[in-house]
């Protein structure tokens, strides 16, 4: 009777952790935008990496801060040397959820609104975010975006006063990514 | 109404009842344990398995080190940067008139030569560049090719290795009725190789062996030229940086006149442009005039100020 009970408990764990569907992406984009009169800063890295878990709604991103590809060398290297510090931080990291998780239904083509929380570390330092995303669904396909900025200095990333004008505190994010199937290699 | 447990409690014959609810309870807090543990890192560790399994996916990554110098020289000579593809630098170098001429020419200040630089990335491995300078109106163009790229990560190498190329062309008219005025007797010639590694973001270190080959020199000297020049920075604040570079010339010994070129300054980015401020003791800023040229003593005062300033453009479509 016992051995019955536990025996069914570590299988329906086994089996649920077998069958917990995760969707992967090794490139995803993340653009980032900063416009001020002064000066425009644009780049895009498309290769950052994410799993979502659709059993579950949990949401993990993951890329490295020198993949962000600037149209100007020079540009490049002050936001890797002088802001992001990636030498000493290099990975920019998301651990999440979609929060109104129930209200997507990953077997039905459509466009789902969704919340997203979790922790977001940048530069070293972590912040709880909380923003919106669509997920959308098209012939059993996952991809997700969304849009929402990043507040520098809530990541401790100093600005000197001489290049204020030149950098919004603000840095906007956009972000897409188109996932797969994930299976165990 | 006395409760029911009491009562079946207070009843002395029933007693493997009791010993029924025991066990019961014993064993559903047993599975209720047991279904914690196993649910929980399904639950509250699940994306940091993610994450683990995210890692194993993208698997180790290369790491290349970059900005190892913040210019593409580091004081006179070339460091291990260059322009990456479709980015021009476009550089005024100065250089005053020597310290130690007095007041009269305002230590030097009234007599300032300049050097125009063109340098261009064809592509992220070659550079190829053009110069006019006032010394001996040099006209020289170069060519700058990287090949290996410090890195860590899945790929671990120790330094970055580049290979510079300089033709120069003399186009000062020719006096002495004894010279030839033959094209190739103003051509010379500068091959180095730059080896460098960034050690922090501090601290970088560029060894360049160094062959210039001069096909006119005077009578007592050599037309072939070896050196091996050690250069570095020490960026003690960020946008601030200590150079110092030095070039070891076996033209120098056993000469008065021809000195090893010693060069310490500053590096001053700011957000478009890198100004480089330094004082060196060789006036011409091309490799076969400062590394085989150097006519200023340090130790008498024959050195000169100098500037350089960097702007970079980016040319080409926005991707």
């Amino acid at each position: 009777m016992k051995l019955r009970y536990i025996l069914v408990v570590i299988f329906s764990g086994i089996l649920f952790a077998s069958f917990a569907q995760k969707q992967i992406t090794k490139s995803g984009t993340i653009e980032i935008f900063s416009e001020t009169p002064v000066f425009t800063i644009e780049a895009v890295n498309n290769k950052v990496a994410s799993i979502l878990n659709v059993e579950n709604g949990d949401i993990v991103v993951s890329t490295l801060v020198r993949s962000f590809k600037f149209h100007e060398a020079l540009v490049e290297e002050h936001f890797n040397e002088n802001y992001m510090e990636s030498e000493k931080f290099p990975k920019a990291i998301f651990k999440g959820r979609i929060s109104n998780f129930e209200s997507v239904d990953f077997t039905k083509d459509g466009n789902y609104d969704v919340i997203i929380e979790g922790k977001l570390t940048l530069h070293g330092t972590t912040n709880y975010i909380k923003e919106k995303a669509v997920i959308m669904i098209k012939d059993q396909l996952i991809s997700a975006s969304s849009e929402f900025d990043v507040s520098l200095e809530a990541y401790k990333i100093k600005i000197e006063n001489a290049y204020k004008d030149s950098i919004k505190d603000d840095i906007l994010l956009k972000i897409h990514f188109e996932y797969k199937p994930y299976s165990k290699k | 109404m006395v409760p029911k447990t009491i009562r079946n409690i207070m009843n002395p014959i029933d007693l493997n009842w009791l010993k029924k609810v025991r066990m019961k309870k014993i064993e559903s807090r047993f599975i209720l344990a047991l279904l914690m543990i196993t649910m929980l890192p399904w639950g509250v560790f699940a994306q940091d398995d993610l994450m683990d399994i995210l890692g194993e996916e993208v698997g180790q990554e290369i790491e290349y080190t970059a900005a190892t110098f913040k210019s593409s020289h580091i004081i006179n000579g070339h460091s291990i940067e260059q322009m990456k593809k479709q980015q021009l630098d476009f550089r005024i170098n100065h250089r005053f008139g020597q310290l130690n001429s007095g007041a009269y020419e305002l230590w030097g200040l009234d007599n300032a030569v300049i050097n125009f630089c063109l340098d261009y990335g064809i592509t992220d491995w070659m550079m190829v560049g053009l110069r006019r300078g006032t010394y001996q109106k040099t006209y020289d163009g170069s060519l700058k090719f990287k090949i290996l790229r410090q890195s860590k990560g899945k790929r671990v190498m120790p330094v970055s290795l580049s290979y510079y190329v300089d033709m120069s062309i003399n186009t000062l008219k020719i006096t002495d009725s004894n010279i030839e005025d033959v094209f190739s007797n103003r051509v010379a010639y500068a091959h180095q190789l730059l080896i460098a590694r960034k050690f922090n973001d501090k601290i970088s270190l560029q060894i360049s062996p160094t062959f210039i080959h001069r096909n006119l020199v005077d009578a007592n000297q050599e037309n072939d030229v070896y050196a091996i020049g050690i250069g570095g920075r020490y960026k003690f604040i960020r946008r601030v940086a200590f150079t110092f570079e030095y070039f070891y010339s076996s033209n120098t010994s056993g000469n008065d006149e021809l000195y090893n070129s010693l060069s310490v300054g500053f590096d001053v980015e700011t957000g478009g442009h890198v100004f480089q401020l330094f004082v060196t003791n060789s006036k011409p800023m091309i490799e076969k005039g400062f590394i085989a040229e150097t006519s200023g003593n340090w130790a008498d005062g024959g050195i000169y100020f100098g500037f350089n300033i960097s702007r970079v453009f980016a040319l080409g479509k926005t991707k």
